[in-house]
Order: C-alpha cells, then structure tokens, then sequence
C-alpha cells in the first residue's frame, strides 16, 4: 500500500497491472490517451498500438485467449468501432476489459469535453442478445480499485466487461492508496494446448450448429445466467441518505461527484455497477415519491431505470460536457415547478 | 502403392465432408495446409489456426487443434494477439481474399509493417463466394460477376507489390500446381517473420458457373494453361506463380 498523486487515466494503467494484466493494444484518441502512454514502456506489458480500434479490441481477444490478461482503451468513436468485436467476444466467452473514456458524441463531436453518451451504447451496442457488465466508477481511487474489479469479473464471466469513465474523471488528479485488492486468476486453458474451436456462429462443443434454433436459445440463456451470477458478487452502489427528502437523485461517474452538492435536499443513489442495474435500487425507490436521474445525455440510464422499477423517473439532463451547478439547480427546480 | 495419410491426423475426420460445393477448390487448400504441417511436424498442441468469414473462413474448424473462427476482416489482428502473447505458437492464419485484402485489407497493410511472425495462406477465389458472387479486391478486370454484369473495371489489389514493400514472404499458386503449392505453404510456414502465401482457388458454384465454365475441373485446366511457375524472379509476373521469398 501506497499515497500516490495520480490522474485518473493512469490510476487505470497501472491498476491493470496490479490485476495482472500482461497485453495492451490501443488506438490514440482524447481523452484516453494516457492509458495508452502510461503503459508504453512497462516491462510487464506487452503494448501494441494498432491502426485502428477495430484491429485493437481483436488483438486483445487474440491475446486473451492465448492466455494472457488483456486489456484496451478508447473514447466514444473508437467504442464505436469495436462494437461487433465485442459481441463476438461474448459469443465466443473471451476475457477482456474494455475501457471506455467518454467524451461528447455523437460523432467527434467535442473530444476534450466529457460526456455520458454512451451508456446505452454498453449494453445494446453490438447485435444480438448479450449481457454486459460494465462498472462506472467516479473518483480516481475507484478506477484504481474498479479497474481490478472489472479483470477478476472478465475472469469470472468470461466475457468482456466494460470500464466506463469519462473525460472528467479521466483526466482528474487524486491522492489514492493503492490497495492490493485479490485478484482472480485465469480460468481458461490457453491456445494451443487442446483442439478447440472457437466461433462467433451459434455453436454446441465448440462446433457450429447454425440450424438449430434449441442450441442457439441454450447458449443465449447461458450467456444471461452466467452474467447474472457473476454481477451478484459485485452489487457496488453508493448510497446517500436524507430523511427529509421524498426525492431520490440518482448520478454516476462525473455527475454524481456534483450531485453530492444537493444531498441537504435530496437523497442520492450512486449505481457504480450501472449493468446489470444494482438491485437494490428496486428496494430503495420504493421509499422515495419522485425520482430523478441527472447524467450527461439526453435520457439514457433514465429509460434503463423507469424499465426496471415500472415508474416514471424525471431527468436533469446535462449537455455540451460542461457541468454547471446553476444549470443542475435550474433543472431540479424545473421539475419541482412540475415543467 | 498405398500413400501414407497421416497427413488426415491434422484434420477433424468427424466433421467431414465439409459442407463446400462440389467442385470447390478450398478442399484442396485445406489438405495441402495439412500436408505442409505433417511435412514440417508442426505439433498439434504449439499450432493455432485462425480464419476469417467466408467459405474460405470456415477452414479453421476443421484442424485438429485450437482453432479461430474471427469476425469478418479480423483474423489477423487476432493472430497477431495471439503470436505476441505466446510466441512460441505457430500461427496460420487461412482466409478468403475479400476477409483479407477487401474488410481486412487495413490489417494486412499494418501487419505486414509489423512483420508479425505469422502465415497467411489467402484461398484467392477472386469472388465473394459466401454471400453468392459479388466482385473481391482480386477479382480480374473485365471478370463478370453478380455486381459487375458488364465486367469489373476496378484494379485488382497488388499483394505482392504491398506485401513485398514491406520487405516480408510472398508466394503464389493455384489449386492445380499441388506440388508447387505445397512448397509454397511450405516455405510460408518456415519463414520467420510476416509470409503471405496466395493459392488462387476455384469457386464453380459462384464465380466459374458466370464466366463460362462449365465446372471446376475445367476451372482447374485455366490454371494449367494460364500460369507458369517462375521460382527465379524477385517480381512475379500476372500469369507467373512461384515464391518470391
Ligand atoms: C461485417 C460483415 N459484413 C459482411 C458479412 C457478409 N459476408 C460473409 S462472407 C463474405 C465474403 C467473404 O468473401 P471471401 O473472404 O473472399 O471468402 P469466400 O467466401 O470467397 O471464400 C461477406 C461479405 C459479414 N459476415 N460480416
Ligand atoms: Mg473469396
């Protein structure tokens, strides 16, 4: 155990190594770059940077399955192009974390400025039914520990899990104590030692079966039984309670640093695992008469939520990646005028 | 006289036949690759095989070995993956010419920079066989296929000019010259570093049916006719085969 100043990016960088983390391919791109930089010249690491995000995300599950921790970083348009790579991933049960750094889309839209754009990109990005799980942590000591959190869950599920930070919390300083969190240990046998196939089709003992709408069903519900399993060990959420309030705020990551400043009038519930969306939040909404969710996008984690309890939540919705507290005031008291 | 067909322990006998056409030349790509491995003992555990999509993509499942079946385009980006984090691998990678040159051109173009030490072995049917015979980035000019009616007018892609600019292994054959063809995955396998082995293939069911012949056997005398072996040449001609090393 340590006390380090370190920016949040490389508080990923080298929590991926404490997790044992021994392959890094990347793309450069704002505001994740550091990641990239840090790891460059680590002699734990092997470090490739790739030609485009595409050749990055499959140089990681090559890596995995060859046996070894693989990890790589992007932003919103890199996060993007990975996308039908991450669901082979899933198809196909390969370890990996996949560190999302989220700037103002869509497009390159504003690449310093930091957003929550892609939170629905997570979990529907890619085609087909799957089932990710994906930490968003808020401080640079929780990527350092969710960093770690996210390999051993990978290990556990054997499937991709996702990092999500953003710009703000990305590019933040913070004095953190670099904890020896357990780390898990690799489940799957390496390539080349046995005559597996491994494939994106549908596939029953490694061979395709792409007729057969009964293995297809099978391994979907695979798929969600292993997620849920998995998630159950990390059920994170942090949650802020005033008694005097019968409303509930609900933020993550950058947002939720400047919900803290509302907690004299209102509760707060912060989902650090924001998928599969922390149960409890269902036990504790039920006290509440309104709820709200403020993130930085037009709605998205709303719509997850509302999904979940069956009820209408209201949004404060901040835009343009600059989190103003007048602007957050205005929209809280917007919805308390009831417009 | 018997031949010995040990050559078949590299192969998953349960999963044959494959499901390609009759006539298909893939078949043949699939036995010289093996042939190749049984002739440089190349050790079951220690060798990955990885394809791309495609009928070409679907060689990988029948090795018996750890095989990979990628996403379209992004077999060697996962063979590189793999090679780097246990070099001690072999990796092959066999693939179709629109997963490698056209989706995953990028990939080789950066590979090949790289010089990762991985062999490519391209099944170059010059057609998007799978998705029914749509035109690839080696299809002939003038060759009329499902999207070019009136006869292609796009360049084909150099390989040999990209993969030889990059200083790595460059050989080519057709699934007529099976000796010839073999010796160039032979020595793709053995080269140390980057090695692109381009097998011209004949698809009968979705190339050759639309250009006039009448099946691949007839397919296969094309090639006869067509190309000559040159193994004494740093730059092979169109209608020249051989290893350019
Ligand atoms: C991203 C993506 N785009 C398109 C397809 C459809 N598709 C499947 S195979 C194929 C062409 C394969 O051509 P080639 O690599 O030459 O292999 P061949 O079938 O000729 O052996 C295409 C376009 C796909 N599977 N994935
Ligand atoms: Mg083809």
């Amino acid at each position: 155990m340590a006390k380090i100043l370190l920016q949040g990016n490389q508080a990923i960088a080298l929590a991926a190594i404490k997790a044992g983390m021994k392959f890094f391919a990347g793309y450069p791109i704002t505001p994740a770059s550091e990641i990239l930089h840090e790891l460059t010249n680590k002699k734990e690491v092997k470090v490739l940077q790739m030609e485009d995000e595409i050749a990055s995300v499959n140089a990681i599950i090559g890596a995995s399955l060859a046996g070894v921790k693989s990890m790589t970083a992007t932003s919103g348009p890199g996060f993007s192009l990975m996308q039908e790579s991450i669901g082979y991933a899933h198809m196909m049960e390969v370890p990996l974390v996949i560190v999302n750094v989220q700037r103002v889309g869509p497009s390159t839209g504003m690449p310093t400025f930091p957003a929550q754009g892609d939170i629905l990109q997570c979990k529907y990005g890619s085609h087909g039914d799957y089932f990710p799980i994906v930490f968003y942590p808020n401080s640079v000591d929780e990527l350092y520990k969710y960093t770690i959190t996210a390999f051993n869950a990978a290990e556990e599920s054997l499937s991709p899990v996702i990092l999500l930070s953003d710009g703000y919390v990305g590019h933040l300083y913070e004095t953190i104590e670099t904890v020896d969190y357990p780390v898990s240990e690799r489940a799957m046998a390496p390539l080349g030692t046995s005559n597996r196939h491994f494939t994106g089709l549908t596939h029953e003992d490694s061979k395709p079966a792409t007729s057969n709408p009964e293995v297809h069903k099978k391994l979907i519900k695979h798929l969600e039984t292993k997620q849920k399993k998995v998630s159950k060990k990390y059920n994170d959420y942090e949650y802020i309670e005033n008694n005097s309030s019968d409303t509930l705020l609900i933020a993550y990551g950058a947002m939720s640093r400047a919900s803290y400043n509302f907690k004299d009038d209102y509760s707060i519930f912060r989902p650090i695992r924001i998928f599969p969306i922390v149960e409890k939040i269902k036990e504790i909404a039920k006290k509440y008469k309104e709820i709200i969710v403020m993130e930085m996008n037009t709605g998205q984690y709303k719509s997850e939520v509302e999904k979940l309890l069956h009820r209408e939540v209201k949004l404060v919705p901040i835009l343009g990646g600059k989190i103003d507290l007048q602007d957050i005031w205005g929209g809280l008291r917007r919805l308390k005028r009831g417009k | 006289m018997t031949r010995k067909l040990t050559y078949l322990n590299y192969l998953k006998q349960d999963l044959l036949p494959t499901q390609w056409c009759p006539g298909c030349g893939n078949g043949i790509v699939l036995k010289l690759a093996c042939q190749s491995l049984e002739e440089l003992n190349f050790p079951k555990k220690g060798t990955v095989v990885v394809s791309g999509i495609g009928c070409a993509g679907r060689s990988a499942g029948f090795f018996n070995l750890d095989s990979v079946h990628t996403a379209h385009g992004r077999a060697i980006p996962v063979a590189e993956g793999i090679k780097l984090a246990n070099e001690k691998l072999n990796v092959i990678v066999i693939s179709g010419d629109g997963d490698l040159l056209g989706i995953g051109g990028n990939h080789l173009l950066h590979a090949s920079r790289r010089n990762t030490d991985i062999s490519i072995i391209c099944i170059a049917n010059a057609i998007y066989g799978m998705t029914g015979g749509q035109y690839s980035p080696t299809t002939e000019l003038g060759s009329k296929t499902l999207t070019t009616p009136s006869g292609n007018t796009d360049t084909p892609i150099d390989v040999q000019a990209l993969i030889k600019a990059h200083n790595c292994f460059y050989a080519r054959s057709t699934t007529y010259h099976l000796k010839h063809a073999m010796k160039c995955m032979v020595e793709a396998l053995k080269h140390r570093g980057l090695s692109f082995a381009e097998i011209k293939t004949q698809c009968i069911t979705n190339d050759g049916r639309r250009r006039g012949f009448k099946n691949g056997y007839e397919m296969l005398m094309y090639y006869k006719d067509n190309y000559k072996i040159n193994n004494n040449s740093n730059e092979l001609k169109h209608n020249e085969i051989g290893i350019v090393g």
